[in-house]
């Protein structure tokens, strides 16, 4: 049958004439007279053709033949609906609370739906968790929603893509692996939902034989378990940071990527944040193997190989333990005096807390012993209210793989993970897996392990997903679809209901477990008004501060003495920590992830053998040279300044296979490198030779400066001085305020100048605010030999500068986006007149008007303009699930997608401003502070970016701009930016003897 | 020709005889697959009203366009009728076309003396239009042709002019230069400008829908159907829902029948949205919001819109082009002091409230700002 929309009708010219003068054509020929009656008399049109009349006749002669080629109007259909659902204005946003949860990270988030499709994450203000904050995995999620890597049928067995005549088959399986007596195993990552939890265990009771292992890519274990031993309680503490003055880092990078970092941030940046006349700002140690975002943030950043940690802690405890008259370990010398460090532990005294990423039960031991004799536990550290991350056990799954390779396993169900790739034996687990009668595995999107089981039951995407969750005891969160499942995928409970053979709905389940469980807590008296009310807030809050009381069992010190660590080997110890883009590589196939660059490395697309500047000199290797570590395992050096002598450093994450066109073959999967040490996954080697291949690649790098050559870019100082002048550090400000002369006029604005307030102190260059813009603005993803060419395309980066030591430089972080100077130098180049300035104080880009002639780029003294090389969507080039039909979904509608040819950069999210001047309009009422914020204000979870009016004096940004901090990035060029940056300040010196 | 008619009169009078034979037979006649040319033709000439009946012709195509038309006819186009005919018998067709059931169609369709073989080539030569779609338009002469007949002129005679010089006087060569010049030159200003823009596009729309019938005669708000145009940046195409809520009731047009508002009864029974087309299309790089300038700005439909309530097929009156925008923008009066929101604008306030400016426009707070459309 023919579609009626397809019956295209003639271009019909009508014959009236116009007056308007469009884009592309107008009546106005050159040198015509009338041309210059029509314009606005500037004062560089002083030529009979102007530039403008040229462009006016350029344009024409287009217009002219694409008019001579007969062309024909698209037919635009529009479908309303059928019936018109109640909540929804086409045009308008509406918003779901929701509860971001991948088996490692959690948040709780609202998503941002337009039409019917989920287009953009927030964080949930009403959590007390994470607040507004998330982090970029949390902002990237929705673009995970539609990846074409996505499982879309269920398959198996005999029949295909049939869930009826698969369940019926998977029953009978489970029924007569039961009946043979073996064992039926479900293997899932760490599970906080606590309807979950309840419904796996009646799965579970129905059998003779189950068992429940969880497994997680990257192993927390030896934390629980040592507060197992220590406390009685296999548990992981929740770290209270705004109730210490000093936190010790040994290889934790909590600000990144470690447990729950969009929890610690906010908790962390609230003591170190100097905005309301604090005089006290919480103290940082960290001792790391490689830079991280953390080690940055630090006060003092010191090196540690991972072989030295026991012996580091063992002294430090010794010291510790020795000055407070508690026993000590035997003893073990680290290579430098800690006294200082031990004095600085000390002063700070119950409010010092020591942190320890590693996993390795002595260590996490003594760490526990050190915080409890210091009594950290009584305000920094929280046992009672844990976190319920982290919930895999290392060695419950080493067991499984060796029951999966004896054969004693009948049936193994397996959710969420994927062994086959993270796994470091995965050839065991793959042919221990063959050996099961019944395997079936449920996954969102392709991946190594998909394809090795009987049956495939894919998942659904979280935001198509029902579910709870329970982060902290008595916090609890919901989940709700915001779209109906994509594909035909089904939730992995729905799945364990119909595989115990009941007819409710998990849906249905899940409600009715919150009205027997959790619905008695509240004081409503209607379970629907509740559970509407609870999935609205996305939150709710059954119980306050647990307290209870937290005893060091002293026998759990003789477990240190069977530990050991692995003695230093020859060549380099390897370290392989994961990386803020990918964390454990479960979203790989991200395309925003993949190009997102490490914070500190400024590298993405592909992982890199990260080396120290003394090393790289010693052995002769520059960035870029490939290096083979092991057989399969070749990628090129990069140098960083800060990574320990001696060691190595390689992110995890990356070299999937079949998981998609973005995340196949992107770098080298070093899972297989991870070791067993005492029942426990360690992301250490002793040894790594590394050979130089001869071969060598360019890196894709996104910054190939670091340092800012003597230039006050960014201002930093320290507290003292801070204390006894706020403007300390600022100087350059000050001189410049006063001996300042300009010959332009004064820029004057009437009711709104958009300003931008960043503070630097508060920043700890997570990169949430980067992926956050891009979600926002429709920003494309280029690829690796795009950004290899320095084309990346993010409105807002990240900037990253050493000073100092180049073996261990202090690191300052500069999120860089437009700074909207009200005497713009890219304004005054452009020869169309494409940028110019609000009477708000935005420096507008207007793409339909931009012919790239890239003068604004070369003229703006920030480089924060970007240039379409390329039409980036629909392009078999860039055809990365950002760009493909399906990815297209995530579209933010109300900002244009741009064209090939012209430039852009940030627009202070001026859809958002406008958005909310409207509705202000519609309310009759004046616009709020705060009301408006930009996407990367909003992702923040430091708050280092508040946004506002600076007409408005009440408001927070005028305040900022009004602080001795406040400075303006390269003020003495009298750009007259609206972004003002806040020195950094730093703890005084601590003593290093 | 002759032998044609010849045809069709042997093959019409065999027919005939064949039906007075057996009534039983209409059922195995309906069922009649598979039909040859001269049959077609025959249904042809049926549907036109040129073949030979007893009484008297009926011509189908008097009120069922064949053609693709410029005008509005009320009446369904042999296409839409083909359709919905395509997977049904001929009997089902005589039963609606002997028994007509609405009111206009029963004042139209009446004393039919077509017999069922008659209906069955009827349906027959129909059918065809699901395949080949309707006839074309008649051809015109484009402004293309003319077009490129007076650029050959313009060519010709400046090639005489300058080379061959075969025609001695020169003022001729002047005038036709001048005439075919000046043509040429305005055609292409002309569509140089309307490149892109679409003013006075007036598709046929999957339904007659006349809007001079609902806000006219009707008087129904434009709100009414059009609900969002006060809340959010679009108008709104009303949900079938909402034409449901007096369709349920009104199921015979004056001018078109039953046949059009079947088809909104079709979509709300059959879930399936009515695909209507969009007519004021905005390039992509466009932002723009009905709230604004229906709520805020006070703008009334018809400013832009034109006389919706006089039009049966909905016409785009405005070019949309931002010239057009622009000059609104300009001289766009705002209601400063009504609105709250406005009091953030402090010297302008002051300037109001001192007498110095009477009228605050739209562009002296910023309407003609690129990023208050263009983001």
């Amino acid at each position: 049958m023919s579609e009626p929309e397809k019956i295209k009708r003639p271009h019909y010219v009508s014959k009236k004439t116009s007056s308007a003068v469009p884009f592309g054509g107008t009546e106005i020929i050159p040198g015509d007279e009338n041309a210059q009656v029509t314009q606005p008399k500037n004062e560089y049109e002083t030529s009979a053709i102007s530039r403008r009349g040229f462009l006016k006749a350029f344009g024409f002669s287009i217009g002219t033949a694409a008019v001579l080629a007969a062309c024909k109007r698209p037919v635009i259909n529009a479908l309303p609906y059928i019936i018109q659902p109640p909540e929804i204005t086409p045009g308008k946003a509406l918003y779901y609370a929701s509860t971001f949860f991948d088996g490692h990270e959690y948040a709780s988030v609202v998503v941002k739906t337009r039409d019917g499709r989920p287009i953009k994450i927030e964080g949930n203000i009403l959590s007390a968790f994470n607040g507004e904050g998330t982090t970029a995995r949390v902002q990237a999620s929705v673009l995970s929603l539609y990846d074409d890597a996505r499982l879309k049928n269920a398959s198996g067995g005999q029949t295909a893509s049939d869930w009826g005549a698969i369940d019926s088959q998977v029953v009978s399986e489970l029924e007569k692996v039961n009946a043979v007596g073996k064992e039926i195993v479900l293997l899932t990552p760490t599970i906080i939902s606590p309807s979950t939890i309840k419904l796996i265990s009646e799965f579970g009771s129905q059998f003779g034989k189950f068992s429940w292992v969880r497994y997680d890519s990257i192993s927390r274990n030896a934390i629980r378990e040592a507060n197992r031993l220590s406390f009685g309680k296999a548990v992981i503490p929740d770290i209270l940071f705004r109730n210490a003055r000093l936190v010790v880092g040994i290889n934790a990078d909590f600000l990144g990527t470690w447990i729950a970092p969009v929890h610690f941030i906010p908790d962390y940046v609230s003591r170190r944040r100097l905005n309301n006349g604090e005089e006290d700002m919480l103290r940082h140690i960290q001792y790391e193997t490689g830079l991280t975002t953390t080690g940055c943030s630090a006060d003092l950043r010191k090196k540690l190989k991972p072989s030295e940690e026991k012996a580091f802690v063992t002294d430090l405890h010794n010291r510790i333990a020795e000055k407070l008259g508690k026993s000590l370990l035997p003893a073990e010398k680290f290579s430098e005096d800690l006294t200082y460090l031990a004095d600085e532990i000390l002063a700070a005294g119950y409010k010092s807390v020591v942190i320890s990423g590693t996993n390795d039960i002595g260590i996490q031991i003594i760490v526990n012993r050190i915080n409890y004799i210091l009594g950290s536990y009584r305000q920094c550290l929280d046992l009672n209210n844990y976190l319920n991350l982290c919930a895999g056990d290392d060695s419950e799954m080493e067991n499984l793989v060796n029951r999966l390779d004896s054969g004693s396993v009948g049936a193994l169900l397996m959710f969420n993970v994927n062994p086959a790739y993270d796994y470091p034996d995965s050839g065991k687990f793959i042919d221990g897996l063959k050996k099961a009668e019944l395997t079936v595995n449920m996954a969102v999107s392709q991946n190594e392990t998909v394809g090795l089981a009987r049956f495939e039951c894919p998942v659904n995407h979280y935001l198509e997903s029902w579910d709870d969750a329970e982060i902290i005891p008595g916090q609890l969160s919901l989940s709700q679809p915001c779209i109906s499942p994509i594909f035909n995928t089904r939730s992995f409970q729905d799945s364990l209901l119909k595989w115990s053979g009941k007819a409710v709905s998990w849906a249905d389940y899940l409600s009715s477990n919150w009205e027997s469980s959790f619905f008695h807590f509240s004081k409503m008296n209607e379970f629907r008004k509740f559970w509407e009310q609870v999935l609205s807030n996305g939150v709710f809050m059954y119980a306050g501060n647990i307290t209870g009381p937290v005893l060091f069992d002293e026998n759990a010190l003789s477990y240190i003495e069977g530990t050991q660590m692995k003695p230093a080997g020859e060549g380099f110890e390897l370290i392989l920590p994961e990386g803020i883009p990918l964390a454990t590589g479960l979203h790989a196939n991200n395309p925003w992830l993949m190009e997102l660059p490490d914070p500190v490395t400024k590298h993405c697309w592909e992982n890199v053998v990260v080396i120290s500047p003394g090393d790289a000199a010693m052995h002769g290797i520059i960035n870029g040279d490939i290096l083979r570590l092991r057989e399969n395992i070749e990628l090129p050096a990069l140098i960083q300044p800060g990574q320990t002598e001696g060691t190595l450093m390689i992110m995890l994450g990356y070299g999937r296979k079949n998981s998609g066109k973005v995340a196949d073959n992107k770098g080298v999967n070093v899972f297989p490198l991870v070791e067993n040490h005492d029942g426990y996954r360690t992301y250490s080697l002793n040894t790594a030779v590394p050979e130089k291949t001869g071969k060598s690649t360019v890196l894709a790098l996104t910054q190939l400066h670091h340092s800012m050559e003597g230039r006050p870019i960014v201002r930093s100082t320290v507290l003292s001085r801070y204390k006894e002048d706020q403007g300390s550090g600022n100087e350059f400000h000050r001189q410049f305020e006063e001996s300042h002369k300009t010959l332009y006029p004064d820029v004057k604005f009437d009711g709104f100048h958009w300003g931008m307030a960043i503070d630097l102190n508060s920043c700890i260059g997570c990169n949430a605010c980067v992926i956050a813009c891009q979600a926002e603005n429709n920003v494309p993803t280029v690829g690796k030999s795009e950004v290899t060419r320095h084309r990346i395309m993010h409105w807002l980066k990240i900037d990253r500068y050493f000073e100092g030591d180049q073996n261990n430089p202090t690191v300052l972080f500069q999120p860089l986006t437009c700074q909207h100077c009200d005497n713009a130098p890219c304004e005054n180049v452009c020869p169309v007149s494409a940028t110019n300035h609000s009477n708000e104080g935005l420096n507008q880009m207007t793409y339909n008007r931009c012919v790239g002639t890239k003068y604004c780029i070369n003229n703006c003294p920030y480089k924060v303009r970007r240039f379409n090389w390329f039409r980036y969507t629909s392009n078999k080039v860039f055809d990365f699930n950002s760009a493909s039909d399906l990815g297209k979904m995530v579209l933010n509608p109300d900002v244009t997608v741009r064209e090939r040819g012209v430039v852009e950069k940030c627009s202070f999210c001026v859809q958002r401003i406008q958005e909310k001047k409207l509705q202000a309009k519609l309310e009759n009422r004046t616009l709020k502070d705060f009301e408006i914020k930009t996407a990367c204000m909003q992702a923040c979870p430091a708050r280092a970016i508040t946004f506002g009016n600076l007409k408005d004096s009440g408001s927070k940004v005028s305040g900022l701009f009004e602080d001795p901090r406040c400075y303006q990035l390269l003020e003495n060029l009298h750009t007259l930016p609206s972004t003002g940056y806040l020195t950094r300040v730093w703890n005084d010196e601590i003593i290093d003897s | 020709m002759k032998y044609l008619l010849n045809t069709v009169f042997l093959l019409s009078f065999s027919i005939s005889v064949f039906a007075q034979e057996n009534q039983a037979g209409d059922s195995i006649l309906y069922e009649k697959r598979s039909f040859t040319a001269e049959e077609i033709i025959r249904g042809e000439r049926l549907f036109f009203g040129l073949a030979y009946l007893a009484e008297k012709s009926v011509n189908c195509a008097g009120c069922h366009n064949t053609r693709v038309s410029d005008t509005l006819n009320w009446n369904p186009d042999a296409l839409a009728i083909s359709r919905i005919y395509k997977n049904k018998t001929a009997a089902d067709l005589r039963n609606v076309l002997l028994s007509p059931s609405g009111k206009k169609m029963s004042e139209v369709h009446k004393d039919f003396q077509l017999t069922p073989e008659d209906i069955v080539l009827i349906k027959a030569y129909m059918d065809k239009f699901t395949t080949i779609g309707l006839n074309p338009g008649k051809p015109v002469i484009t402004n293309l042709l003319l077009f490129i007949v007076a650029s050959l002129l313009f060519l010709l005679f400046l090639t005489d002019l300058i080379i061959t010089k075969k025609l001695r006087f020169r003022l001729i060569h002047l005038t036709i230069l001048g005439i075919t010049g000046t043509y040429i030159v305005s055609v292409l200003a002309v569509n140089a400008i309307r490149l892109g823009r679409s003013q006075n596009y007036s598709p046929d729309q999957p339904i007659k829908f006349s809007h001079a019938v609902h806000a006219g005669q009707n008087q129904t708000n434009c709100l009414y159907c059009h609900s969002y145009a006060e809340t959010s940046k679009t108008s709104g195409i009303p949900a079938t829902s909402i034409c449901m809520n007096c369709h349920l009731i009104v199921r015979n047009g004056t001018r078109s029948g039953t046949f059009e508002i079947a088809k909104i009864i079709y979509s709300h029974d059959n879930n399936e949205p009515i695909k209507w087309i969009k007519i004021h299309n905005l390039p992509d790089f466009v932002f723009f919001s009905h709230a604004q300038h229906v709520s805020i700005g006070k703008v009334e439909c018809s400013e832009c819109h034109g006389e919706v309530d006089k039009m049966d097929l909905m016409v785009q009156v405005s070019d949309l082009s931002m010239g057009w925008c622009i000059e609104c923008h300009r001289t766009k009066k705002v209601n400063f002091l009504s609105d709250k929101f406005y009091s953030d604008y402090k010297d302008i306030l002051e300037k109001v409230r001192t007498g110095k400016v009477d009228t605050v426009t739209a562009e002296m707070l910023g309407a003609t700002d690129c990023m208050k459309c263009h983001y």
